[in-house]
C-alpha cells in the first residue's frame, strides 16, 4: 500500500510537467483551432538552449538556465508560429498541421545533431532533498518541479483572467469573428498565445530535465503524445482540465510503472484515453456546445 | 541495378502507406494511425508465411483483411469525435500499436531455431522471398503489381459516386449530411479501406525487409504516410505516387551525399513546401492546367 501512495505521489508531482504540456496544446487549440504538432518538441529545444548559458558560464545556477529555457521556449513559440502558421491560409488546416509536424522532425532533428544524439546531463536544484514521514518520502526535486509548474500555471490564469491581453486571447478563442469586429487584433493575439505557450512549454522541458537528470531528443515523441492525451481527457481546449489531466495522467502511469514495469506503462495510458473517448468523449471539462 | 530495384520497392510500399492515408485524408480526416495497421499487416503476414508456412498471397490477403479490421474497431470509437481530435486519437492509437509489439513476444522453435517475434529484438527472417528464390526484380514487380493495383482501384473510385460521397464529406460535413449522407458510414468506410491498403503495404514491407522491428513503425512513419498525399495534393492519386518518388527518391537516397544533414533538410523542406504550396504539388489549378496539356477537355475537371 505504501508502494503505491509513494509511486502515486511522485507521479502525480512529475505530471505537473504534462499539465504544462497539455496547456500548450489546449491554448493554441482554444485560440485557433488548430494543433501545434511540434509543440513538445520546441519545449523540448527550448530546455536544450537553456543549456548554451552552462556554455557561456560555466557552472551558472540552476535557476539561470531554467530562467534561459523559458525564454528560449517562448522564442522558439513565436518563430513556430512565424514558419508554421503566418503565411499560410487559415481555410487549409491540413496544411498547418502538416507544416508543424514538419517543424516537429526539425527540430528534432536539430537536437540529435547538435547533441551527436547522446542524451546530456540537466543541472537540478533540491535534489539531495528529501522530506521523510515515517517510511513515506517526498522527493525534493520533484517537489520543486510541482511548485514551479503550479507557478507558472498561477501566472498563466492570472494573465488570462487579470490582464486586457488575457481578455482579447478569451474572445478570440471564443469568436473569433466578432474578437475581430470589436477591433481586437487576432493576428496579434495569435503570435502572442504562441509565444505564452511556448515560455510555458520552455519551463516545462526544463523541469522535465532536472526531474529526470537527463533531456534526449528520445523524449519529444512520448511527450508529444502525452501532452496531447491530457488535452484530450482534460477536454480539448480546457485550461482547468489539462492541469487537472496532466496530474491524473502522471499519477496513473507511475503507478502502473511500479506495477507493470516501464515498456509496458504507457500502453495503459493509451488503453486511458480509449476509456475517456468511449465514455466521455468530450474529456472532463468539456466546453459547453460551442466545439466545432 | 540491384540498387534502383530495391530503391523501386521503397517507394512502392511508401506509396501504399501514402493511398492509405489518402482515401482517409479525402473524408477531411487526419489519421496518424496508418503506421499502426501498417504494423499489424507486417506482423500478421510475417507470422503467417514463417511461423505458419502460409504462402505469400494468402499471407497478404489476411494481413489487408485483418488491417482493415482493426481500422474498422478504430474507426468507430475514433469518428465519434471529429477532425483534430482525430489526429490525437490515432497518434495515440498507432503509439499503442508499436508499444504493443514492443512488449510482444511469441516465438516458436522450427528446426532447431527460434523464430517469431521477440519484443524489442524485432521479428528477424521473414524469408520467404530467398527461399524461393525471388530475384530482387521480381519482388519489385510484384510490388508494383500491388501499387497499380490500388492505385488503380483510388482512381476508379474517384470517378464513381463513392468518390464523389468521400469528396463531400470531406469538403462539408454538414452539407453532405443535409443532403442524406451517413457520416459514420462513409468515414468508417474509408478508413477500412485505408486500413487494407496499409495492412496489405505492411505484410509486403515485413517480406522484402526480412526483419521488422517496433522502432519502423513510429510516428515518423505515420509523418511519412500523411506527407505523401499533402505534399502530392489531393486532387489526384497521382499527386501522392509523385510524392512518394520525391521524398524516397531524392530527399532521401538523391541526398545522401548530405549525410546528417539531410534529415534536417527534410523537416524544413516540408514546412517550406506548406507555405509555398499549401495545397500540394498537383492541387486543382495544375491539375487544370495538365489536362489542359494532354486531353484538351478541361470541362469535364
Amino acid at each position: 500500500m505504501l508502494d503505491f501512495f509513494q509511486s502515486l505521489s511522485d507521479g502525480v508531482l512529475f505530471g505537473s510537467t504534462y499539465a504544462l504540456i497539455g496547456i500548450g496544446f489546449t491554448l493554441v487549440f482554444g485560440v485557433m483551432h488548430k494543433l501545434n504538432l511540434s509543440y513538445a518538441a520546441a519545449s523540448v529545444g527550448g530546455a536544450y538552449c537553456g543549456l548554451l548559458v552552462l556554455q557561456v558560464f560555466a557552472g551558472a545556477p540552476p535557476v539561470v538556465v531554467f530562467f534561459c529555457a523559458f525564454l528560449a521556449g517562448g522564442l522558439l513559440g513565436w518563430l513556430v508560429y512565424l514558419t508554421c502558421f503566418h503565411f499560410i491560409p487559415i481555410s487549409n488546416p491540413l496544411a498547418t498541421l502538416m507544416a508543424t509536424v514538419g517543424m516537429l522532425l526539425l527540430i528534432d532533428e536539430i537536437i540529435v545533431h547538435l547533441t551527436a544524439g547522446m542524451p546530456v546531463g540537466y543541472p537540478a536544484m533540491f535534489d539531495d532533498v528529501m522530506l521523510r514521514m515515517g517510511e513515506f518520502t517526498v522527493r525534493g526535486d520533484l517537489l520543486m518541479v510541482f511548485a514551479v509548474s503550479m507557478l507558472c500555471m498561477g501566472g498563466l490564469l492570472a494573465l488570462l483572467y487579470k490582464t486586457r491581453l488575457g481578455l482579447a486571447t478569451r474572445a478570440v478563442s471564443q469568436q473569433t469573428v466578432a474578437a475581430l469586429l470589436c477591433g481586437i487584433r487576432v493576428g496579434q493575439v495569435n503570435a502572442m498565445t504562441f509565444v505564452i505557450t511556448g515560455l510555458l512549454g520552455g519551463i516545462a522541458g526544463a523541469m522535465i530535465g532536472a526531474s529526470v537528470g537527463t533531456l534526449s531528443p528520445l523524449l519529444t515523441t512520448p511527450l508529444t503524445t502525452k501532452g496531447l492525451i491530457v488535452t484530450v481527457i482534460g477536454g480539448l481546449g480546457s485550461v482547468p482540465g489539462a492541469i487537472i489531466a496532466g496530474l491524473l495522467v502522471g499519477g496513473f502511469e507511475n503507478v502502473l510503472q511500479q506495477y507493470r514495469g516501464v515498456t509496458e506503462r504507457d500502453l495503459y495510458v493509451m488503453l486511458l484515453l480509449f476509456v475517456f473517448l468511449v465514455f466521455r468523449p468530450g474529456g472532463l471539462f468539456a466546453p459547453k456546445g460551442g466545439r466545432d | 541495378m540491384d540498387f534502383y530495384f530495391g530503391l523501386a520497392q521503397i517507394i512502392g510500399v511508401h506509396t501504399l502507406i501514402g493511398l492509405s492515408a489518402y482515401i482517409v485524408l479525402l473524408t477531411g480526416q487526419v489519421s496518424l494511425a496508418q503506421a499502426g495497421f501498417f504494423a499489424v499487416g507486417a506482423y500478421v503476414a510475417g507470422m503467417l508465411t514463417v511461423l505458419a508456412g502460409w504462402a505469400i498471397l494468402p499471407a497478404l490477403a489476411a494481413s489487408a483483411v485483418l488491417g482493415a479490421v482493426v481500422a474498422c474497431a478504430v474507426g468507430f470509437p475514433a469518428l465519434r469525435v471529429k477532425g483534430l481530435m482525430l489526429v490525437i486519437v490515432t497518434l495515440a492509437f498507432g503509439e499503442g500499436v508499436r508499444l504493443f509489439f514492443f512488449n510482444f513476444d511469441y516465438q516458436v522453435a522450427k528446426g532447431g531455431v527460434k523464430l517469431g517475434p521477440l519484443g524489442s529484438e524485432g521479428f528477424r527472417q521473414i524469408r520467404y522471398f530467398p527461399e524461393n528464390g525471388w530475384t530482387t526484380m521480381d519482388v519489385m514487380l510484384f510490388i508494383w503489381v500491388f501499387v497499380t493495383l490500388a492505385m488503380a482501384l483510388l482512381w476508379w473510385f474517384d470517378r464513381s459516386r463513392y468518390g464523389a460521397v468521400l469528396r463531400a464529406v470531406g469538403e462539408d460535413e454538414l452539407a453532405a449530411q443535409s443532403v442524406g449522407l451517413n457520416l459514420t458510414a462513409v468515414k468508417v468506410s474509408a478508413m477500412t479501406i485505408g486500413g487494407a491498403i496499409a495492412g496489405l503495404g505492411g505484410g509486403i514491407y515485413a517480406h522484402y525487409t526480412t526483419h521488422i522491428e517496433h522502432a519502423s513503425f513510429g510516428i515518423l512513419l505515420a509523418t511519412f504516410a500523411l506527407a505523401y498525399p499533402i505534399l502530392g495534393g489531393l486532387g489526384s492519386v497521382f499527386g501522392t505516387l509523385l510524392a512518394a518518388m520525391f521524398v524516397q527518391g531524392f530527399l532521401v537516397e538523391g541526398l545522401r551525399f548530405l549525410g546528417d544533414w539531410r534529415n534536417l533538410l527534410f523537416g524544413a523542406l516540408i514546412v517550406l513546401a506548406m507555405n509555398v504550396r499549401p495545397k500540394g504539388f498537383l492541387d486543382a489549378p495544375t491539375l487544370l492546367g495538365l489536362k489542359r496539356l494532354f486531353g484538351g477537355k478541361s470541362g469535364a475537371a
